[in-house]
């Protein structure tokens, strides 16, 4: 599972996604630059809709942009030229919803990526899945479908399910959301396990600011409709973390710090009657 | 016994331990790994004892380093209860016997002695998570304990590797018997049995003891159930004649082949409809035109396309079936959510791929309730079709039997046609829950 430090660094620069650009012309992202290290957590924090998820999309190759370019270790995923990037296993999404696939067991939804690039046997591949389960604490499960557990453990098996294909990115369009917040706590610690076990870039959605401290290198505070960064701050505390940092005095005034940026966009946005998204 | 002194271990350390044991010798890495990690370290002085005989068989231990003396109970019958263990020797099997919660033997340390040790319950959760190496494991450890500690076959019965994947799964047969027995619990039979009750004997009160002139020429319960069971029917037809077997199983085997065909065709056409963009705006206008023309508008050119007037029968009783079950494939496909679809892509997908993997079984829920129509309104149609026929079928019963006055035929054809009708969707109910397991586990889970 090591992985070399020059894996996963997405490089976002002048990005435009304009919607509809004949008609209403909806304005998504404005000319947005963000730099991630590789082997870096970053976490985006907007209000729900503020264009965060287009650029998720973009990097994933689920929708064009409009200008600008997306590279991933110099490699250009979309430019100007080529606008919508060819989603792939070197970047996995784990969805806002989870996107388990509900007529799979468990086991078989680990083991798919793999079988469906044709890089391992079936039997390879279970055994794989089998091995990388019980890593994350997922014993007990795997011959249940995903629809038998709970909602928590269903987002740990995506993210293993991710795992497999040994990304570079990985990209969560805000996961936990669903989740009520002892078990959110209990998935930040249990993600930040599997963090420092395969070290890969993580791309992390969120409109939960307490969320994105605790767990990211660096939290880029957008600004509502147009997208773009606001603020980018570079969390200083070590990691390894845990749950102490949350009690810490460093958390709590980069909270405040950031705290009055946050706000002001989810006024914005709240003001300007977004629906949620 | 120092309980306190468990410290963990470096997984790539406690495989080497493992992998020159007896039992572990032979697994392959990724499941010892999985072992690895349920496995921590203790230190015991000389002269401490590990556990005495009778004490709770909880953890299985492996010794490392150092030396333990260990006898067995003179009960276990061992032709040599005493044994010294020394490196890669696996002691306190007694954790992993059938029925046997308590420990065999006085284990001793007689030099200092450093050993790992594994919850017995964690290891079989581990070795049940993949039933086929899980086996081998304990068939090394019974020719162990019989070999090594000289312990007779009938002691040394281990317990046996649970096969979650074929033991906990209600599957086939265990889910149509489970239901049942769920069903005959609920309040859904006996209201079932008051609702027909009430059905019946409205039939009996209206017509034959109210006499309401509506129901004048109605055949009365009593009188078509008289001539439904005779032996001597007055109108020819009963369970008694062979005709009327013959009626119905030639109506099943119309039913039949116009209900596969229909599927056959149905659901491709459906699939490709909701996959395909361009595909739909092709055929779609087509087909929600012809969608609504009734069976009826169809007989005469029926009869004109085909020939032989079983295959335009065939042919009227599959049309309905067809466009109800492409068009409930279509939808089904176009119910999935995006992210599945999105998700395989990220997966490394290619088209196909996705196609097999996602929307043939994603839609599987939608096509069954398409089949159930279809099958439905197989038997529906039918009526209309067997107009057409020659001689059999029950739509041909109900048709004569008016022309030629016999009305309570007329009533068993209809309630033949029903009950069969009935027996037909509940067998495609079955089929789908067969091949949707993952849906009906995912119900039960709901209702508990």
């Amino acid at each position: 599972m090591a992985t070399t430090e020059t894996r996963g660094a997405i490089r976002i620069e002048d990005v435009v996604k304009i919607y509809d650009p004949d008609g209403a012309a909806v304005m998504a992202v404005d000319h947005c630059s963000l730099d991630i290290a590789a082997g870096e957590i970053c976490m985006i924090v907007g209000p729900s809709g503020c264009g965060k998820t287009t650029l998720l999309n973009a990097i994933a190759g689920f929708h064009e942009i409009t200008s600008g370019r997306i590279t991933l270790d110099g490699e250009v995923l979309c430019s100007t030229d080529r606008p919508k990037s060819r989603p792939g296993s070197d970047r996995v999404v784990v969805f806002q919803n989870g996107a388990l696939f509900p007529w799979k067991t468990n086991l078989d939804n680990v083991a798919f990526g793999p079988i469906m690039q044709g890089k391992l046997s079936k039997a390879e591949a279970r055994e794989k899945a089998l091995s990388m389960m019980a890593d994350a604490g997922l014993n007990g499960v795997e011959h249940n479908y995903p629809g038998e557990v709970s909602s928590g453990v269903r987002r740990r098996i995506e993210i293993v399910r991710a795992l497999m294909n040994d990304p570079k990115v990985l990209l969560l369009d805000e996961p936990y959301r669903a989740l009520d917040s002892l078990t959110k706590s209990v998935m930040h610690e249990a993600l930040l396990e599997i963090y420092y076990r395969n070290k890969v870039t993580i791309f992390f959605i969120t409109h939960d600011l307490e969320e994105a401290i605790f767990l990211g290198h660096k939290v880029a505070i957008m600004t509502s409709r147009p997208c773009k960064p606001k603020k980018v701050l570079t969390v200083d505390i070590p990691h390894p973390r845990d749950y102490g940092v949350l009690t810490s005095k460093r958390f709590r005034e980069l909270i405040e710090e950031t705290n009055e940026a946050v706000h002001e966009e989810a006024v914005k946005a709240f003001q300007s009657g977004e629906k949620e998204g | 016994m120092p309980q306190q002194d468990k410290q963990p271990i470096s997984p790539d350390m406690m495989i080497g331990i493992l992998k020159a044991t007896m039992p572990f010798q032979v697994v392959s890495e990724p499941l010892l790994r999985r072992i690895a990690a349920i496995g921590w370290k203790t230190t015991f002085r000389a002269g401490d004892t590990l556990y005495e005989a009778g004490g709770p068989a909880d953890d299985l231990f492996i010794v490392v380093a150092g030396k333990i003396d260990h006898e067995l109970q003179p009960g276990v019958h061992a032709r040599r209860p005493m044994k010294t263990l020394v490196e890669g020797d696996v002691f306190g099997w007694a954790a992993l016997l059938e029925k046997v919660p308590n420990r065999l033997a006085k284990a001793v340390c007689t030099e200092d002695a450093l050993v790992i040790r594994i919850n017995g319950e964690e290891l079989l959760k581990v070795l049940e998570s993949d039933p086929n190496a899980g086996d081998v494991v304990m068939s090394r450890f019974a020719t162990m304990i019989t070999r090594d500690y000289t312990v007779p076959d009938l002691i040394a019965q281990l317990r046996g590797i649970h096969r979650k994947l074929h033991a906990r799964d209600p599957q086939g047969m265990n889910v149509t018997l489970y239901r049942v027995s769920r069903w005959l619990k609920s309040p859904k039979p006996y209201l079932m049995l008051i609702g027909l009750s009430i059905f019946f004997g409205g039939w009996y009160l209206f017509v034959e003891v109210l006499r309401l002139p509506r129901f004048r020429e109605m055949p009365g319960i009593t009188t078509v159930v008289a001539e439904w069971m005779s032996p001597n029917p007055t109108y020819g037809l009963s369970i008694y004649t062979g005709e009327y077997y013959q009626h119905i199983l030639v109506s099943i085997w119309r039913v039949t082949q116009a209900f596969f065909l229909a599927t056959a065709l149905g659901v491709p056409l459906g699939l490709f409809l909701g996959w395909s963009r361009k595909f739909k705006d092709l055929v779609f206008p087509v087909f929600e035109t012809l969608r609504p023309i009734p069976i009826l508008a169809w007989v005469p050119i029926a009869i004109v396309m085909f020939v032989a007037t079983e295959s335009a029968v065939i042919f009227l009783t599959f049309l309905a079936s067809f466009f109800a079950t492409a068009l409930n494939t279509m939808l089904g496909v176009e119910s999935i959510d995006e992210s599945y679809v999105r998700a395989a892509y990220c997966l490394g997908s290619n088209e196909r791929q996705v196609f097999l993997h996602v929307i043939v079984p994603g839609s599987l829920p939608f096509i069954f309730t398409g089949l159930q129509i279809s099958v439905g309104v197989a038997w529906f149609s039918l009526v209309a079709a067997e107009m057409v026929s020659g001689q059999y079928g029950l739509g041909y019963v109900i048709n004569t039997s008016y022309t030629t006055v016999k009305y309570p035929t007329i009533i068993i054809g209809m309630i033949t046609l029903g009950a069969v009708g009935y027996v037909t969707s509940a067998m495609v109910r079955v089929a789908g829950d067969y091949m949707m397991q993952w849906r009906l586990r995912e119900l039960a889970m709901g209702a508990n």
